[in-house]
């Protein structure tokens, strides 16, 4: 497969095509008063333990288990393939119930998560090349640590050459707090520059009661602010790549718990029919 | 204002290969065969005899055993044995074994080891099996820092398993790899107490240039051990017969054009920003220029380039058994009038090239080729030769190929590449990495970026692995199956002499610890014991490089940089 958009033509293709025999043979085996739900039912078990079994195959990297991207391919059509086989064996219609709303939810909650994630891992990673420097999401708080005391030491020098405490009011009024931690996560998720441009603005309305001097040292402020922000960017782009995870993962758990649990009271309450 | 400051300029000289080389040995050295017959006046006052041997050489003497050099070494010397004689093995079924050479030898971890990883690899960084130090009871180490030496403990016992050839006082050995910067390509070791006299390659150039008796010597042994192989291996010359392949090795030129230290005049150019004029980058030939003979590549890489407004856009890179100017010479022979040269061709670094005159091209090849099938356009150009295309411009950005060459990355063999826009930053590759390595990670996931695509400091397992070079174990070596260059953590002695050499920062040295966390010391000086590591591809793995099958979003590849149809075909997916 030479290209992304091929593979995805092809893989789509490939599901398209066994979601329309699945519905037709449903239909038949419905015309024909015979039970799917069993059947149904073992192949959404199957698959949901096979899309849970990446997150063993990516703890066990060593393993020639075959290519992590090769999975990852697999997890993401089944995962919709899925989806089919969900409607179907629920009967299209709303679990009734408490376990069966219960391991609905859950797998509702898990095939949007993963969705979710897809579009997240898709979309954010190419963003993150847009907006400064590439920094490992373990070292930000250190880049983070580093501009604070930067603009800490631009803020203490200019008090003490200008006996003006004019700039360190505003750093302590409105830039500590923002070089202090991580801001505008959610601003930065949806690519909104307001807060940015805000706090821009208000450094650039403040250089009227400064002297020369002072509004030198407010440039090289505004260049700190511009560093800080692009930080907090990847910081909330990389943070929500990575936490994504700990919704779906954990969610995948308890559906397999709340899977188990259904199986076996269906095998247990059956009374021999098939 | 900036002062200046003024120092004497740098010459050749300012760094002797040996600064144990005195007066006196060189006039020892003076006296006997070949020097003793060369004449002084030849020399240029700058570059004089004496100073050659003064500067350019080296006494080495060995013991019964010592291995002075090995298989598949990278080297940049040749040696003249002055007194005794040495052992070269000759190759057969049975090459000495990689322990025997203090190797590591290629050992592949069962299925029960590599599940065993989830239970053994450690919690401490870099510790080590003390018992794996102990050694190879075949063999030893004398010597501290790079005069380190290995050797064979029981020499009898090698002669007697294995075919060898002795190599008396008098004789050269080695010359072939040193100018060609090509592997060593048989071991040597000393029989018995053995004096050597190791020349580096530059001393050796010059010595060459000055005696014909020398150059003549060098020139035939090179044509028949190296030039012939090398040339029936060529895919345009494999149909050839022997009488034919003959006639090509006697009138084949030869040539390096760069230089042989690149890799440390980079590391100086990088530092001051690289020059984007090409100045730096030795001509082997220039666009507009009639041509003599086609180019082939035999070791090293060259830059393509073509003139574009007021400088040179590079259009691809070839590699070694690339071909260059086969184009010209099929238009001009079918037109009947010789083809100016359409690209420049520029060494990146050294480049070692083969030039066969145009018309034994013509005679050996084109005139036995269907005239009317060359001129539709199906000659054998590179492409269909080699099977690897020049880069496609159309389809990857001219600045991605230019930032590849500039900074040697197509030098890699395996070149670890992210795609940017696809890696989500989940550490995968790091992480599967360090599991594979007992809980290191071999590399950071960290690097230049050129379009979006980051080259990782990652050992790229070059082409022309600078990091060999000065290794006095041949603890880093390239592994003959495979190729990777891994390095054999057993008798690396921890001089940093590959990890100075690395343009890549590739290389780590590191304090290596037992299983309870402690240190492992040095017993005389109690000072840590320090290891080079690197990326070794994960040889002993099942499947290939962890990294690359960690990644789930297919951004990160191990990419063979000679393979310019790959890289195209990866760039634009």
């Amino acid at each position: 497969m030479k290209t992304f958009a091929a593979r995805r033509i092809r893989n789509l293709g490939m599901v398209g095509v066994a979601a329309l025999l699945l519905v037709w043979f449903n239909g038949v085996m419905t015309t024909a008063l015979r039970d799917t739900a069993r059947a149904s039912g073992w192949g959404l078990f199957a698959m949901i333990c096979f899309l849970a079994a990446y997150n063993l195959r990516k703890k066990l990297p060593f393993l020639p288990l075959g290519a992590s991207a090769k999975w990852l391919q697999l997890h993401i059509y089944i995962g919709l393939f899925s989806a089919l086989v969900f409607g179907i064996h629920i009967g299209w219609r709303v679990p009734s119930g408490l376990v069966e709303a219960i391991l609905a939810t859950l797998y509702l909650f898990v095939f949007v998560s993963g969705v979710m994630g897809l579009f997240l891992s898709r979309s954010l990673a190419k963003r993150l090349t847009t907006r400064g420097d590439e920094v490992l999401f373990e070292r930000l708080p250190v880049y983070r640590r580093r501009l604070q005391a930067e603009v800490e030491t631009i803020v203490f020098t200019d008090l003490e050459e200008s006996k003006s405490t004019a700039i360190a009011q505003f750093y302590a009024d409105r830039l500590r707090p923002f070089f202090a931690y991580n801001r505008n996560f959610c601003q930065h998720l949806v690519q909104s520059n307001r807060a940015r441009f805000g706090l821009l603005k208000e450094m650039q309305a403040y250089c009227r009661y400064l002297n020369n001097v002072e509004r030198e040292m407010m440039t090289r402020l505004v260049t700190h602010v511009e560093a800080k922000d692009d930080l907090d960017y990847q910081y909330s782009l990389q943070a929500t790549l990575k936490y994504w995870l700990f919704v779906h993962v954990p969610l995948t758990y308890a559906l397999l718990v709340f899977a188990l649990v259904h199986l076996l009271l269906v095998s247990a309450f059956s009374g021999g029919i098939s | 204002m900036a002062t200046l400051e003024s120092i004497q300029r740098p010459e050749r000289w300012a760094v002797p290969f040996s600064t144990d080389m005195t007066d006196a040995d060189v006039d020892r050295l003076l006296t006997i065969e070949p020097f003793a017959s060369l004449d002084p006046s030849r020399f240029k006052d700058k570059v004089t005899l004496r100073g050659i041997l003064k500067n350019d050489t080296r006494l080495v003497r060995c013991r019964p055993g010592d291995i002075v050099v090995r298989q598949g070494d990278w080297g940049n010397s040749a040696f003249l044995v002055i007194r005794g004689s040495v052992r070269v093995e000759l190759g057969s079924a049975a090459d000495l074994p990689s322990e025997i050479l203090g190797r590591q030898p290629v050992h592949r971890k069962s299925l029960f080891q590599i599940l065993a990883q989830l239970w053994t690899n450690s919690d401490d960084p870099e510790v080590r099996d003390v018992a794996n130090y102990r050694g190879d009871p075949r063999i030893g180490a004398r010597g501290t820092g790079e005069q380190t030496r290995i050797y064979l403990q029981d020499v009898s016992a090698v002669l007697s398993k294995f075919r060898t050839a002795t190599i008396e006082a008098g004789q050269f050995f080695g010359e072939s790899a040193a100018l060609g910067r090509t592997p060593r390509t048989a071991t040597v070791f000393a029989e018995h107490p053995t004096k050597l006299l190791e020349i580096r390659w530059q001393g050796l150039r010059d010595l060459m240039r000055r005696d014909d008796g020398l150059q003549k010597h060098i020139d035939a042994v090179f044509r028949e051990r190296a030039l012939k192989s090398f040339l029936m291996n060529t895919p345009i010359f494999q149909h050839l017969g022997a009488d034919e392949i003959n006639e090509l090795v006697t009138h084949a030129g030869f040539e390096t054009h760069g230089q042989y230290d690149w890799a440390g005049s980079f590391k100086r150019l990088a530092q001051k920003g690289i020059d984007t004029d090409l100045r730096h980058e030795p001509l082997i030939a220039e666009e507009g220029n009639h041509t003599d003979g086609v180019i082939i590549i035999r070791s090293g890489l060259a830059r393509l380039s073509r003139r574009h407004e007021h400088g040179h856009q590079t259009i691809g890179y070839l590699t070694p058994g690339q071909i260059f100017g086969l184009d010209e010479v099929i238009d001009g022979w079918l037109g009947n009038t010789p083809k100016p040269l359409t690209n420049s061709l520029r060494a990146i670094g050294i480049a070692n090239v083969v030039t066969i005159p145009t018309r034994l091209i013509e005679k050996l090849l084109l005139e036995k080729a269907d005239r009317q099938h060359l001129a539709r356009g199906a000659a054998p150009t590179i492409d269909s030769l080699t099977n690897r295309p020049l880069i496609d411009t159309t389809r990857i950005n001219s600045d991605f190929v230019e930032f590849l060459v500039e900074n040697r990355y197509v030098n890699g063999t395996a070149t670890m590449l992210i795609d940017m826009d696809r890696c989500t930053r989940c550490d995968d590759c790091v992480r599967a990495c360090a599991s594979a390595h007992d809980n290191n990670p071999r590399f950071l996931r960290r690097g230049p970026i050129q379009n979006n695509i980051m080259v990782v400091h990652a050992c790229m397992h070059c082409e022309d692995p600078v990091c060999m070079i000065e290794c006095p174990t041949g603890a880093i070596h390239r592994q003959m199956e495979g190729g990777q260059v891994v390095i054999n953590d057993q008798t690396c002695i921890g001089c940093s002499a590959c990890a100075n050499n690395c343009l890549y920062n590739a290389i780590r040295m590191v304090e290596v610890r037992h299983r309870d966390g402690g240190f492992i010391r040095d017993r005389e000086k109690h000072a840590p014991i320090v290891k080079a590591t690197k990326c070794d591809l994960c040889s002993d793995q099942l499947g290939g490089p962890a990294c690359q099958r960690a990644c789930p979003h297919d951004a990160l590849v191990r990419m063979d940089m000679r393979d310019v149809k790959q890289l195209t075909d990866w760039y634009t997916r």
